[in-house]
């Protein structure tokens, strides 16, 4: 009996592998053909309220993919795993944990959001793993000690005072009602903000009103009701808000009702036609000024804009905010995998630490500009702010700084 | 410390008829979850902390109804007020629905069973879990608008303080739905039933009340009203799977506030919440309103321990 119930554990076992071993062999011959798939992780809100500006990305992350493993002559294949973070620095440290236990994960796009970022960079740090973020502006995200943070896109520090020159010096407002989400990034952006218009000769008052129940935090939406009664009762000409659209879009809709009649400027959190959608009514969010640290060009255009949108499911590439410079950090960390592979660097735990090094070695001339970065993982080059209103429901670019 | 009242109660001068509007308009939509909260306490001495669910139901009750309705574009006149009544019944009669299937699925077979108060409790909030999540999933984990259905504007200004048609309509309807409920539980042989349950359940179904019917009723009547309100909501600051958490807790607050189980004191309790709030607005950052909210409970509480008019269903309706 025993003997017999031996010889059916090994009957059975043996079968279970051979079926194991079929789409092994299977996957092992399609790689074959294109060398070894090395993973490449995108981190951002895939979900959650602020979901369009992490799915405006990932299609830009996916973009680049394909029109790599398009190419002939590239000896390895990249392959897209997602992290869906939603934007939170509570889910995105188990995102980043993820990504380090994936052996074959050789860098991430990302993170998306500042506050995500904060978070989970110390995780990516220790797994040797190169992050490059397209959107985390918050400034002190660069004066941190890891060598593994990279950006594409300029710092709040350099936005938030170009968005006060453009209030300040450009439009001439003697009082600027400085309101922040509570968030790392838009406490950050609101704060740069507010110190400049002050170094402008501007009044300043500031407040700051966390994120809503109905955006996925645990304030009342009343708060945007009383928000709106001081604001038009100080007297401010214009409003500046540091954080992201959908609060925003509650704060403007509650402007409206009060009455008040002054401008309204927010960052690149808000950017993004989403906001338009979530205002009520949507004319109200029309004459609001938005910025984004883009420099060159901010968004996808000609073959890259319509390849983008030929993706299934993907948004409109000319207000698909941070698509271009998603593209761009995936295809920087393409080409530093193709240097490091042609060193002779074949295996994903060694390309780890040796695409740290690369991105740092490299200059890349992608669609959003020059990239080149410091030490810190800033720019090299001093970020151009760019600006644009919303015009009869559309956003319309007004300039640059 | 002069500088500082001068300048708030130039605050409160100023803007005296816009914080009276939105406090009023606030006051009633809370209004309208309380009574939902103080129906279920008064027929079965329990808290239904599902009810945050039944209020987000209706806001996407009355989104996906309004979707398949209206396109883009946006209707005015004879139409918008057509758009506005049927936003609000899909509401109420998604929330009515919930309700009734909650009763039945959460509540019901715990009052079979002869279940331990605990047990309701920990079966609501496993509710509540459950829809809200379900609710992200399957809608999306972010803030959906409602399709405008009027043009929003000032209809016409109090002392300057400008009028919006949106408060209006919150006005409006939640008073008209407020009074009906009101008139029901007082007039009818269905208000009867509730209100005898909520006095004495053993002696009401002696007297021949069906109180399993009763119960559901009570529900399906809180239910709508929850779902009307989150319809009303959600038409100002769209739709969300959390949106009924903040709101559901400040209607409780009301509802404890005006006395638990008094339905007449659910109102109350709103409308004083709504207007403290909106009045802080003079003295305080805006951002400490949630602050003041609990800050007024407990003061009142602490004078008044069963609330402004006291508990008790079945004796002051």
């Amino acid at each position: 009996m025993k003997l017999s119930l031996n010889k059916t554990v090994v009957a059975v076992a043996s079968s279970a592998l051979l079926l194991m071993a079929v789409p092994v062999v299977g996957l092992a011959s399609t790689a074959g053909a294109s060398g070894p798939t090395f993973d490449i992780g995108y981190e951002g809100p895939l979900t959650g309220s602020a979901a369009q500006l992490g799915i405006n990305m990932e299609y830009g992350v996916q973009l680049a993919l394909s029109q790599a493993n398009a190419l002939e002559n590239l000896p390895f294949t990249v392959h897209l795993v997602n992290l869906d973070d939603q934007g939170s620095g509570t889910l995105s440290p188990a995102q980043a944990q993820a990504a380090i236990a994936d052996p074959n994960m050789v860098a991430v796009v990302g993170p998306a959001f500042s506050g995500a970022t904060r978070a989970a960079e110390p995780y990516y740090s220790a797994g040797n793993m190169a992050t490059v973020s397209p959107s985390a502006t918050a400034a002190p995200l660069a004066f941190g000690t890891n060598n593994n943070f990279m950006r594409v896109v300029a710092g709040d520090d350099v936005q938030g005072a170009a968005d006060a020159n453009f209030l300040v010096k450009k439009k001439h407002f003697k009082k600027i009602y400085v309101v922040n989400d509570a968030s790392f990034y838009g406490a950050g952006l609101a704060a740069v903000a507010a110190t400049k218009a002050k170094a402008d000769k501007a009044k300043v008052l500031t407040a700051t009103y966390s994120e809503s129940s109905s955006c996925g935090g645990t304030a009342s939406v009343s708060q945007y009701t009383a928000a709106a009664t001081q604001i038009k009762a100080s007297k401010a000409t214009a409003v500046f808000y540091g954080g992201y659209y959908c609060d925003l879009g509650l704060l403007i809709g509650a402007l409206h009702s009060a009455g008040y009649k002054g401008a309204i400027m927010s960052g690149d959190g808000a950017l993004d036609p989403a906001l338009i959608k979530g205002t009520t009514p949507h004319s109200a969010a029309n004459g609001v000024y938005l910025s984004v640290a883009g420099g060159g060009n901010a968004f996808l255009t000609g073959n890259l804009a319509s390849e983008y949108q030929a993706q299934n499911g993907a948004p409109s590439a000319s207000t698909a905010t941070y698509a271009a410079q998603a593209y761009d950090a995936t295809n920087m960390i393409i080409a530093a995998i193709k240097a490091a592979y042609a060193g002779g660097t074949t295996t994903a735990s060694a390309l780890r630490p040796a695409l740290i090094t690369g991105l740092h070695a490299l200059t890349y001339v992608g669609v959003t500009g020059k990239i080149k970065f410091q030490p810190n993982g800033n720019l090299v080059r001093s970020s151009v702010v760019d600006f644009s209103q919303v015009v009869k429901g559309k956003i319309k670019a007004i300039g640059h700084s | 410390m002069i500088s500082f009242f001068t300048s708030h109660f130039a605050t409160l001068r100023l803007e005296f008829w816009a914080l009276l509007v939105g406090g009023v308009a606030n006051g009633l939509i809370y209004a309208m979850v309380a009574i939902g909260y103080t129906m279920v306490y008064g027929v079965l001495r329990l808290i239904n902390f599902a009810h945050s669910e039944i209020f987000m139901s209706g806001g996407f009750g009355g989104l996906f109804v309004l979707r398949a309705l209206v396109g883009n574009s946006t209707p005015s006149g004879m139409s918008s007020f057509v758009l506005v009544i049927v936003g609000i019944v899909s509401g109420a009669l998604v929330g009515a629905i919930l309700a009734a299937l909650l009763e039945r699925v959460a509540y019901r077979p715990l009052r079979r069973r002869n279940a331990p108060k605990l047990a309701y409790l920990i079966s609501a909030i496993g509710a509540s879990y459950f829809l809200f999540n379900m609710a992200g999933k399957e809608f999306g984990r972010y803030n959906l608008a409602v399709p405008q259905i009027f043009n929003d504007h000032p209809v016409f200004t109090i002392y300057g303080a400008p009028v919006q048609l949106y408060a209006i309509i919150v006005l409006i309807a939640g008073l008209i739905m407020l009074v009906v409920l009101d008139r029901i539980v007082a007039t009818t042989r269905l208000g009867r039933s509730i209100r005898a349950v909520a006095q004495d359940a053993e002696t009401a179904s002696l007297m021949g009340v069906n109180i399993d019917r009763t119960i559901a009723t009570t529900f399906i009547l809180g239910g709508a009203l929850g779902g009307a309100a989150g319809f009303l909501f959600g038409l100002g600051s769209g739709v969300v799977f959390t949106m009924g958490f903040t709101p559901a807790l400040k209607a409780f607050t009301a509802a404890v506030l005006g006395g638990i189980g008094n339905l007449r004191g659910a109102v109350i309790g709103g409308l004083l919440l709504g207007l403290v709030e909106s009045f802080s607005v003079a003295f305080v950052n805006g951002a400490y309103i949630d602050v003041v909210a609990f800050v007024i409970l407990v003061l009142v509480l602490l004078v008044r321990p069963t609330g402004i008019l006291g508990e008790r269903l079945g004796r002051a309706a």
